[in-house]
């Protein structure tokens, strides 16, 4: 019995260990050239039969023998960005994502990086806006899918008959005088209102590193320019006809549209509303002050992102892979069977894509777009404030404008820190603070290191501060790490050099 | 307060005795907290005690315990094993085994890097790759916070359990060597296993719930509350791709309840909003349903089966296509604006925003909330309180006709006390059902209107939002605020679950449990 015993316990001691190490992660990998992978793509009905038809093309057409096993699912987009953002470990190998969501899938380290030659090849094949949409800092992280995310107008041929479809000011008086609404998306999104900054010129630039963190915007909204571009949205927001949205359903709404100012996706939508009467064109003009500006609009993309991975093989393979399932060929296919607008220049080139209706409009609307780049998450409830700011000023208030246009402004300069100063903060008994405010300091004009506060202080016995840059406790200090405590009461100027982190109270005269 | 005698407090005006019965309400409730803490410190001291008995038992048992039995506090099993149950001395060494292998190789490793969550970044490398001529980018992942976290707590489980079974192990060591002292014979491997089959047939039933719960419950719940005490958001993922999330401390409780600042307090906001809805959506739905319920029930009223028909047919389109389209129907292009400018009620200029308008009035939007619940819940209390308005024997009624009282005094001295004391633990349960009510609101408005006022950690809320809604926009938003929700839901557990425990207590169905059986 008690050798059955010995044997039976050094057995489950040699299966435990068995088990442990079967579970270890770093077993050589095979050299064998075939992979398992997933790959998310869109939604729509067919993507994921034909790109399963192309992942079998490669597999059969490459020369290298490269076999992929792939799974593929339909996630749609903004689902696929937000799976790969809550666990990147189980995400999909390949994914199909819209490009508002690349900075948040940098942000969790989701995105592989594309190779020397690879960035070469995606730069010469594809348009510009699309190599924006796919860059961060210097280096590409995506591939472009599709070129076709852009806005421009769809319109009832019938209720606009002989209206000129170029005057924004004739098209609203048209909808008012039937009777319709006006559906642009003005205060629901920056997307679609910053338009009417485009029209006359302004721009907003927004600039990453290298990591993917933002660290600077060039932005010139709040111009004279700027104060066009509201009163030419003001129009729109004041008119009883104008709806906040972008649904195509609204043709047929209990009180319809005539106008709404969507994308490329809603063209099935309208087409079933309207039929024939469906009419499809670039955005219109607006006119202040006698002068006549084009709405302008952004341009984005689709795009297709890898998962990073240690393998170098399996990295090296899922990159041709990605490569050729967003070049030319793939890009006609998917514009044949979902009317999605190739990014390749050479398949914008082709005659069925440049024949395409709504592709066409937005073509043409697409001379006055900006391609969106790399936009901050936050800027789009920035814009979207000036929309609701400009509804609510006065017709035609110049002044009232400027004010919407200066708070926009101050929230552009909150985004970043710019505005490295010193300042000191604590609790001190004479200005009724307890660390909840932080009081201004002026640089000395000689000594740049010397900060010195703006007034002059009353101090009391126990007073206790510290001085930060930037208010950011990552930088500060007082009495060395901790709070500088005030021994005798007095009237003084707090000086700090910021240099040898020191504070002396210099007595007010 | 002063506890009145039965005559002085019949002495009271009408008036009077609602606010004394009102005061004593609101006097009993420090008083029944205090025994609530009283009650939670006597459990926490029992505790105590036990784990200091135990302890002593273990003590004793070494000391006066043979070899076999001191064997086993350092090898699991060995003392069963002598005593001839070989198959639990098996199981306790197995379990010893694992533990120890699990703890070498993996437990110490997570547990190790449990008070950092963490510290290796990822790293990634630009390698060449001749087949293909060109680089790739490859990554090592750094260390993932979340699997620390979640591992971590896995193992302290595992040491928790680890110690029970090594208590147990002892303790069947010290019973078995009772047994022998007194000259029977200890149980057999064949007598233990008949017996999880027969006279320990709980134990095998409940194991398997019990681990499940434990894992799929406990674990989630514990981890989640560990969570708010972390900065687990978008920008600090710890998937071993990205940043690390640490720990913070109770830096999100302050951020959320935002103690001694200056702004508006959005999170008081939203929860005042969220009891005022659901007390509302509760009592409303219940007061107007009876009332159906009981026109319905009159005598005199004919085709009953038609008007119950009409109101179930609400129940019958599933809740979430009802809700959408009534969402549509009082939009701003909707049939109901169309309908009035048709009839020229209202011109383009004077829309009726049903749903709200950012800045403007948010007591519109939230009484159509209210109201729409109405309409959808009336039909499932219309049919609860039929049959219990049915149930109601009817001499109390004919009695007190007989003693001259009217409809109204029939309603307040027999119907509601009756319903109230059968369908009381039902209210409660609906009130907290409709905090977390979330298909109505998120349906009707998805919260709108928003309102720039509640902005807390960038993520803004809206004028009807619930608690609940909010939750949801924040972990599913571009923030993927997870930190927050974390503790939005601690909080809103302590709001129910004090409310629960409050109302239960003071509930005529809890209290008076003879009363109408």
């Amino acid at each position: 019995m008690k050798k059955f015993l010995a044997i039976m316990l050094s057995l489950v001691f040699v299966v435990a260990l068995c088990g442990v190490t079967a579970c270890d992660p770093n077993t050589p990998q095979t050299t064998e050239q075939t992979y398992d992978i997933t790959v998310w793509v869109s939604e729509t009905a067919g993507v994921v039969e034909l790109t399963q038809q192309q992942i079998n093309r490669y597999n059969e057409t490459n020369e290298i023998g490269v076999t992929f096993n792939a799974t593929v699912e339909g996630v749609s987009e903004s689902e696929s960005a937000t799976q790969m953002i809550t666990d990147v470990e189980s995400g999909a190998d390949l994914f199909f994502f819209a490009q508002d969501q690349t900075m948040r899938l940098m942000e969790v380290g989701a995105l592989t990086k594309l190779g020397t030659k690879s960035t070469q090849t995606v730069k010469e094949t594809n348009d510009a806006s699309s190599i924006l949409a796919a860059q961060v800092g210097d280096d590409l992280y995506c591939y472009p899918l599709t070129s076709d995310n852009g806005y421009f107008m769809y319109y009832n041929k019938a209720t606009m008959e002989g209206v000129n479809m170029d005057s924004l000011e004739d098209i609203l008086a048209k909808c008012v005088e039937t009777g319709t609404n006006f559906s642009y998306e003005l205060e629901g999104s920056g997307w679609y209102n910053a338009g009417f900054f485009f029209a006359t010129g302004c721009t907003s630039v927004w600039e990453t590193n290298n990591d993917g963190e933002f660290v600077s915007v060039q932005d010139n909204f709040n111009s004279a320019n700027g104060l066009i571009a509201l009163q030419g949205m003001q129009k729109v927001l004041k008119s009883t006809a104008y709806v906040n949205s972008s649904d195509a359903a609204n043709f047929t709404a209990a009180v319809p549209s005539s106008v709404v100012i969507s994308g490329t996706w809603a063209s099935n939508t309208v087409k079933e509303a309207l039929g024939d009467n469906m009419g499809v064109t670039d955005l219109p003009s607006f006119t202040v002050d006698g002068k006549s500006y084009h709405i302008g609009s952004f341009s984005g993309n689709k795009l297709l992102g890898v998962k990073p991975t240690v393998d170098a093989n399996r990295a090296a393979a899922l990159q041709q892979l990605a490569m050729f399932l967003t070049n030319k060929d793939c890009q006609l296919e998917r514009f044949n069977a979902f009317g999605w607008g190739p990014s390749n220049l050479e398949a914008q080139a082709n005659d069925a894509v440049a024949g395409d209706p709504v592709l066409t409009a937005l073509a043409e609307q697409n001379k006055y777009a900006i391609p969106q780049g790399q936009i901050h998450g936050k800027w789009w409830d920035m814009a979207k404030a000036y929309a609701v700011g400009t509804k609510a000023a006065e017709m035609g208030d110049k002044v009232a404008l400027q004010a919407v246009l200066d708070t926009y402004q101050e929230s552009i300069d909150n985004a970043f820190n710019v505005k490295e100063v010193w300042t000191y903060i604590g609790k001190i008994a004479s200005l009724n603070t307890d660390w909840s405010t932080d009081f201004e300091m002026v640089q000395d004009a000689e000594n740049a290191n010397i900060w010195r506060s703006k007034d002059a202080v009353v101090l009391a016995d126990g007073d206790e501060f510290k001085v930060r840059f930037n208010e950011d406790w990552d930088n500060a200090f007082g009495n060395g790490g901790g709070n500088y405590v005030v021994e005798t009461a007095g009237t003084y100027y707090i000086v700090a050099d910021v240099v040898a982190q020191t504070i002396t109270l210099e007595p007010a005269a | 307060m002063k506890q009145l005698d039965t005559l002085s407090y019949l002495k009271l005006s009408k008036i009077q005795k609602i606010g004394y019965k009102l005061a004593s309400f609101f006097c009993a409730i420090p008083k029944w907290f205090v025994g609530l803490f009283l009650k939670l410190w006597g459990f926490i001291k029992a505790i105590g005690l036990k784990i200091a008995d135990t302890c002593v038992d273990i003590v004793k048992t070494f000391k006066n315990g043979s070899w076999k039995t001191r064997v086993s506090f350092l090898v699991m099993g060995f003392g069963s094993v002598m005593f001839g149950q070989w198959l639990r001395g098996l199981l306790f060494f197995a379990f010893e085994v694992v533990f120890i292998i699990y703890m070498i190789f993996a437990g110490a490793h997570w547990l190790s890097q449990l008070g950092t969550l963490g510290t290796k970044l990822p790293t990634t490398e630009d390698v060449y790759n001749p087949v293909f001529d060109d680089t790739v980018e490859t990554t090592i992942p750094g260390d993932s916070s979340f699997k620390i976290l979640l591992y971590s707590l896995l193992t302290i489980f595992f040491i928790i359990a680890f110690i029970y079974t090594w208590r147990v192990n002892i303790k069947q060591c010290r019973i078995n060597e009772e047994i022998l002292a007194s000259g029977r014979k200890v149980k057999s491997t064949k007598e233990d296993m008949k017996a999880v089959l027969d006279d320990q047939f709980h134990k095998t039933l409940l194991s398997l719930p019990l681990i499940g719960i434990l894992v799929f419950t406990v674990m989630p719940i514990i981890f989640m509350i560990l969570v708010a005490f972390t900065n687990y958001d978008a920008s600090h993922p710890g998937n071993g791709y990205a940043n690390l999330f640490t720990w913070v401390g109770f830096e999100n409780f302050n951020l959320l309840l935002d103690f001694g600042g200056g702004k508006t307090f959005a999170f008081g906001e939203i929860l005042a909003w969220t009891l005022i809805w659901a007390f509302f959506a509760t009592f409303t739905n219940y007061f107007l349903g009876m009332f159906v319920a009981m026109m319905i029930n009159k005598k005199g009223i004919r085709l009953k089966k038609v008007w119950r028909t009409i109101l179930v047919i609400t129940i019958a389109i599933p809740q979430f296509i009802s809700l959408l389209y009534v969402s549509n129907l009082f939009a701003d292009n909707g049939v109901v604006n169309g309908i009035l400018l048709k009839l020229n009620i209202i011109d383009k200029e004077h829309i009726i925003h049903f749903w709200g308008e950012t800045g403007q009035n948010p007591w519109l939007p939230r009484m159509m909330v209210i109201l729409i619940n109405i309409w959808v819940g009336i039909p499932y209390l219309m049919l609860i309180t039929t049959g219990i308005l049915m149930n109601i024997p009817q001499d109390l009624y004919e009695q007190s006709r007989i003693d001259g009282a009217n409809a109204w005094q029939q309603y307040t001295k027999i119907t509601l006390p009756y319903m109230l004391f059968v369908t009381g633990p039902y209210l409660l349960t609906s009130f907290v059902g409709n905090i977390n009510n979330f298909n109505i609101i998120y349906l009707l408005t998805g919260g709108g209107p928003d309102n720039p006022k509640l902005i807390v950690d960038g993520t803004i809320a809206g004028d009807t939002d619930l608690l609940i809604t909010w939750l949801f926009d924040l972990t599913t938003g571009a923030s993927a605020n997870y930190k927050l929700s974390s503790v939005i839901g601690i909080l809103i557990f302590l709001v129910v679950a004090i409310i629960s425990l409050v109302v239960y207590n003071i509930l005529p169905s809890n209290r008076r449990e003879g009363d109408f059986s």
